[in-house]
């Protein structure tokens, strides 16, 4: 490992502050999908993928794709704390012309690897980046966070069978499967039951993980395949806006505009875990 | 004028193959379309660079954008209406807004699928594509056009959008070379400004003549770069007939000849007569049939501009 699963556990938590430092400047945001899907986003940037901040255009580097573009506070409070830009930035977070919009530009920020933000694109974008990449015979692989409410969307199970007909073994896709979006809860909205089995019968290599404990997800990012010609997805189950008490799993906190008072009571909440992940690295 | 037997998408398919050949970042995608694109031959000659996906439009816009993230030159061909219409947020996001070196070549455009009906005419492509910003709009004319074209294409950097039709075409404009963004001056006139793009050249040259036997000289502009507008070539042809006729085989809104009137209305306001086909859902049929029908043969556009320089 390139570093220990509490290492992880204290960027995420890092992480989650950038997050709230973002809503604070901006005053509002995609609060629950970003905390819901950061600890996955932290694992890939800071343990499972090849990326360097000072090279982020290295044709061989790992790619990672945020098809749920509304979850880009993630994405960006990770790489804030990779080193792709200073904490500063993030105080730009809703301003005028910021690199940091509600959803991603690779045009304005270093990292980002592609535009999303309407749903059902990325997975898209990912199959003709891995597709690619095979064609030039790197080695790098294509990373996809989706959210489970883009799911419905039928330009993905064009990209699914894309994917498996051509073997795309260089994608890695991770659902980031919360179960709650803006109108409620996501099965009830539109069931994509039985996910895993859909997926299998899709001809991908399928997984499931707690994509909010950093133990699992680390091995199942790293787990050995078994059909080494699939591409493979990660039902990562997780819980929206992770990390707040009072917020956690509840759909009110899709998108948040807090008051001070409860902007306040959030940081102390993620300063704590911040507290306990540093006095458990120096535990070990 | 000469006979017209070339088939365009045969020209198309053979002039990609010949730069492909040469240039490995050349990567063709099919929704089940490709062999009917012309790109059999390159299909058997680059399997590895050959992509068919089946009939998925959406997605294969999208893959066309992850290819060219990877410097590949995606070049995806099927029948208008499915690359542009139906996918129309996947141009718009992931080859528009991510500016990438996606080619998307709508064939058998306009109504030329003429008994196909409606689902297969496409004549709102040139609207929905110059919507989009990033995006360069091709419509070559002549089979001559279609090769220049097709290199000008390739070799511009950024989305392009290009249609091509399915009736037969001559090679009529030899020896050119094709730039983006500039219009040519077929014929020079004063006493009206036509302008034309895509394949309506034929019918276009048929009336031209028959108003130049009752002496009303034309200027023909060819315009095959819907955009970016040759505003130039335009503003200074109007500046000497006045008068302005716009000839496409698209609906009259949203196309070439608003495009124009666009520029005009704030450069030089003249008036502009537009013939093209009428806001509606046009009937299927023979295609001569339905360009008869519609006034949009040799003779309605003859009649079209003859009425319309009558009353001004």
């Amino acid at each position: 490992m390139k570093v220990t699963i509490a290492k992880l556990q204290l960027f995420a938590a890092q992480a989650r502050l950038n997050v709230l430092r973002m809503i604070q400047a901006g005053k509002s945001g995609h609060m629950g999908g970003a905390l819901s899907c950061i600890d996955v986003v932290t694992a890939l940037y800071f343990e499972v993928m090849n990326i360097d901040p000072s090279n982020p255009k290295d044709p061989d580097r790992d790619r990672f794709i945020l098809s749920a573009g509304h979850k880009a506070m993630a994405q960006y409070a990770v790489l804030a704390e990779k080193g792709f830009f200073d904490y500063k930035v993030l105080d730009t977070y809703g301003q005028l012309d910021t690199p940091l919009p509600g959803h991603p530009n690779m045009h304005e920020l270093s990292g980002v690897e592609a535009n999303t933000g309407a749903l059902g694109h990325g997975l898209s974008i990912a199959v003709g980046m891995a597709l690619g990449l095979k064609l030039d015979k790197s080695k790098a692989k294509v990373y996809v966070v989706m959210g489970d409410g883009e799911l419905p969307e039928g330009s993905n199970w064009e990209a699914f069978s894309a994917a498996s007909h051509y073997q795309a073994n260089n994608l890695v896709v991770i659902i980031d499967k919360n179960n709650l979006q803006i109108s409620g809860v996501s099965n009830q909205i539109m069931s994509m039951e039985p996910l895993s089995d859909r997926l299998r019968c899709f001809g991908w290599e399928v997984f499931e993980m707690d994509g909010n404990d950093m133990k699992q997800i680390v091995s199942t990012l790293t787990k050995k395949k078994q059909y080494p010609n699939k591409p493979t997805a990660i039902v990562a189950h997780t819980i929206k806006a992770k990390g707040l008490s009072f917020a956690q799993d509840k759909v009110a906190y899709h998108y948040w505009s807090p008051n001070d008072e409860e902007l306040d009571l959030a940081k102390q909440e993620i300063q704590r875990q911040i507290v306990s992940c540093k006095e458990q690295i120096n535990h070990e | 004028m000469n006979k017209p037997t070339f088939d365009p998408r045969k020209a198309f398919g053979q002039a990609v193959s010949q730069y492909a050949n040469k240039d490995s970042r050349i990567v063709i995608l099919s929704a089940d379309s490709g062999k009917s694109s012309g790109f059999g031959e390159f299909a058997q000659k680059f399997p590895e660079r050959y992509f068919e996906f089946g009939i998925m439009e959406q997605g294969v816009i999208g893959f066309a954008s992850g290819l060219a993230t990877t410097g590949k030159i995606p070049i995806f061909c099927a029948i208008a209406p499915f690359v542009t219409a139906r996918p129309f947020e996947m141009l718009r996001n992931d080859c528009g807004y991510m500016h990438q070196n996606v080619k998307i070549v709508g064939r058998n455009g306009g109504m030329t699928y003429s008994d196909l009906g409606s689902t297969h005419h496409s004549l709102e492509d040139y609207a929905i594509t110059r919507m989009i910003p990033n995006f360069v709009v091709l419509a070559p004319q002549d089979i001559c056009e279609i090769e220049t074209s097709v290199k000008a294409m390739i070799e511009h950097q950024g989305p392009v959008y290009m249609r091509i039709g399915s009736q037969a075409l001559t090679k009529e404009f030899e020896d050119e070379s094709f730039v983006i963004g500039q219009a040519t001056i077929r014929k020079t006139g004063k006493d009206v400004t036509i302008i034309s793009t895509g394949y309506v050249y034929q019918d276009v040259l048929a009336a031209i003549k028959k108003l130049q036997k009752e002496n009303i000289e034309a200027e023909w502009i060819s315009m095959p770069t819907i955009k970016p507008l040759d505003t130039k070539t335009l503003l200074e042809s109007v500046k000497k007939t006045r008068k302005v006729v716009v000839v496409e085989e698209h609906y009259v809104v949203g196309g070439l000849a608003s495009a124009i009137i666009e520029v005009l209305s704030e450069f030089d306001p003249v008036k502009v007569k537009r013939i093209g086909l009428p806001h509606l859902f046009v009937s299927s049929g023979p295609y001569d049939a339905l360009k008869k029908k519609y006034n949009v043969d040799a003779t309605g556009i003859y009649n079209q501009i003859k009425a319309f320089l009558s009353i001004i």
